[in-house]
């Protein structure tokens, strides 16, 4: 009667491979975005991200997302990069208020700004008309490239295009006033939006502070230039950047002004000197810049997106 | 009776073999780039010639290929300056492999600057066969996201290229030590990996002196990126140059430089 049953022996196998899965499994990091909202102004709430990369470990939290609670309802600026963030940044908004998500502006066509539209779909989701067209165009291929980056965090996360072309100047909801502004230095189409009610501006990736600047699709670095000066005219009280802490004054736009300054004068100079792209990628930032989170590396991926421009002129 | 003979001759065969290969080809060293295609690109590219691994052979690449259409390499073989019979390069895991080889004449700083097109991350390695016949191996390791080879050029998606095949643009530059000529040409440089885009390429470029001998000579293949952008280093600037160029379709292109 003690002989082996083969098919039990299989059995008991299965259950210790399953008992070995779990265990494995249970180890996993649970995928959970760590995001609590922080008030800034009066009913004026961010949701701050990591000053990093793209990675497995952040989920794509690299942004800053921003709601602000009017009397009517709520308005959304930015949607993070994926479903889930989405799902966390409703809930998030859910704890503050009982409100209805009723607009959600998109600032630009970079994935960790759009892909969370999913999780919004009773909202009117607006974009200037270029970025809609460019989400459009480009909005898979960045979504698969976060798929491929982020991994998981990324489950189940599919272009959502902005339902409504953003064509107006003001927008009244409940007791707030908000102003946009149409800039073009960061990706060809970049929304600002300045709540008149508080003074807080969401410049969005107009302006990064302590996290350095991506040019993947910039128009030019004298552009964007350009149209900082400008939107260092408009008076505000408080600046959130797409990227980095908020400020007070206009410490983000500085640095920027003084990065794409040196970013500029230097690309011009090694085209000038006959440099190769790798023979500029040798560059080190100079001190007022080492403290920049990322500033090497996003040197290094300038000059890639940049360099040829200035090659080009200097024939 | 044949057989016999095949026999009775092979161990003779064996020991002359044996005996005429030296002794660090006979005890080959480790890839230090650790490519699981090293043999078969060595084999293509090197075939039974010796050759060492050498750190002289400067190949730089990025870490990671923020583009992996417009990938920026330089190699510099400049510690081999006069002793030099040619140059290749290749990447290791890329569906065609061959770069450039490139035949510096000894006035030159055998010194060259490009962009490649990359499939996935690969070791880019650059080899240099010096006048005692042994190739001086060099290499860097490249991370890439990929699809740099089957993506359709930009110029695919706009006709501009087609009235302006060819057209070049150079400078001279003064370096502290040799002067640097720097060109762009307008090419397409299809790898033909792309559907219904046929294979269409720079194949040859020379830099010339004024009695038509060339001072550079390098064959391309298809990873060069579109609109290439190269650049060579001359010691001595006392001769007026010219660039030819000729791609597989037999088109010829010439400029004063």
């Amino acid at each position: 009667m003690n002989t082996i049953n083969p098919f039990n022996l299989i059995a008991r196998m299965a259950v210790a491979v399953c008992l070995l899965m779990t265990a494995t499994v249970g180890q996993a990091v649970s995928l959970e975005y760590q995001i609590k909202p922080q008030q800034i102004a009066k009913d004026t709430y961010i949701l701050q991200g990591k000053m990093q990369d793209f990675s497995r470990k952040n989920g794509g939290n690299i942004m800053n997302t921003a709601f602000v609670v009017t009397s009517e309802g709520v308005v959304v600026f930015d949607t993070g990069p994926s479903l889930r963030y989405g799902k966390a940044m409703l809930a998030a908004i859910k704890q503050v208020t009982d409100k209805p998500v009723l607009h959600v502006f998109n600032s630009h066509q970079h994935p960790d700004h759009f892909l969370g539209n999913q999780a919004f779909s009773g909202a009117k989701i607006w974009a200037l008309p270029k970025t809609g067209e460019q989400i459009a165009q480009n909005g898979n291929a960045f979504a698969e490239n976060m798929y491929r980056m982020v991994g998981d965090w990324m489950r189940s996360t599919e272009v959502v295009l902005p339902t409504a072309p953003l064509k107006f100047e003001r927008l009244q909801v409940g007791d707030h006033s908000f102003r946009f502004y149409s800039f073009s230095g960061h990706t060809g189409a970049d929304l600002v939006m300045m709540d008149e009610t508080t003074g807080v501006m969401f410049a969005a990736d107009m302006v990064f502070f302590q996290r350095m600047l991506t040019t993947p699709h910039t128009p030019g670095v004298n552009i964007w230039i350009q149209e900082l000066r400008r939107l260092a005219d408009i008076p505000f009280t408080l600046m959130v950047p797409g990227h980095g802490p908020v400020v007070k004054d206009t410490r983000g736009v500085d640095q920027m002004l003084g990065y794409l300054r040196w970013l500029d004068t230097t690309l011009k100079l090694a085209a000038d000197q006959g440099k190769s792209m790798h023979e500029v990628m040798q560059t080190r930032l100079p001190a007022a810049f080492t403290d920049i989170n990322l500033g090497q590396q996003e040197f290094l991926r300038s000059v890639v997106h940049l360099y040829p421009s200035y090659e080009e002129a200097a024939f | 009776m044949k057989i016999k003979t095949i026999f009775t001759l092979c161990p003779s065969l064996i020991l002359s073999v044996l005996l005429s290969v030296p002794s660090y080809a006979s005890e080959p060293a480790e890839d230090p780039l650790s490519s699981v295609m090293w043999d078969y690109n060595r084999q293509i590219f090197l075939g039974d010639t010796p050759y060492v691994f050498d750190d002289r052979v400067r190949v730089g690449v990025p870490d990671f290929a923020e583009d992996p259409t417009q990938v920026p390499v330089d190699v510099d073989a400049s510690a081999f300056a006069g002793d030099i019979q040619r140059i290749v390069a290749w990447a290791d895991l890329n569906p065609i492999q061959h770069i450039f080889t490139y035949y510096p004449h000894p006035d030159v700083v055998p010194k060259v600057s490009l962009r490649i097109k990359v499939q996935q991350s690969t070791p880019v390695r650059a080899a240099v066969l010096t006048k005692d016949g042994v190739w001086h191996v060099g290499g860097n390791l490249l991370a890439a996201s990929g699809g740099g080879c089957t993506t359709p050029s930009v110029g695919n998606a706009d006709p501009y290229w087609e009235s302006h095949l060819g057209e070049t643009k150079s400078r001279v530059f003064q370096l502290a030590d040799a002067s640097r000529y720097k060109f762009r040409v307008i090419h397409p440089m299809d790898t033909g990996l792309v559907g219904s885009i046929p294979e269409f390429f720079i194949q040859q470029v020379e830099l010339r002196d004024t009695r038509g001998s060339a001072l550079v000579r390098m064959e391309l293949s298809p990873p060069v990126s579109e609109n290439p952008v190269i650049t060579f280093d001359v010691a001595k600037q006392d001769t007026k140059h010219h660039l030819w160029l000729r791609d597989n379709n037999g088109n010829e292109f010439e400029k004063a430089l």
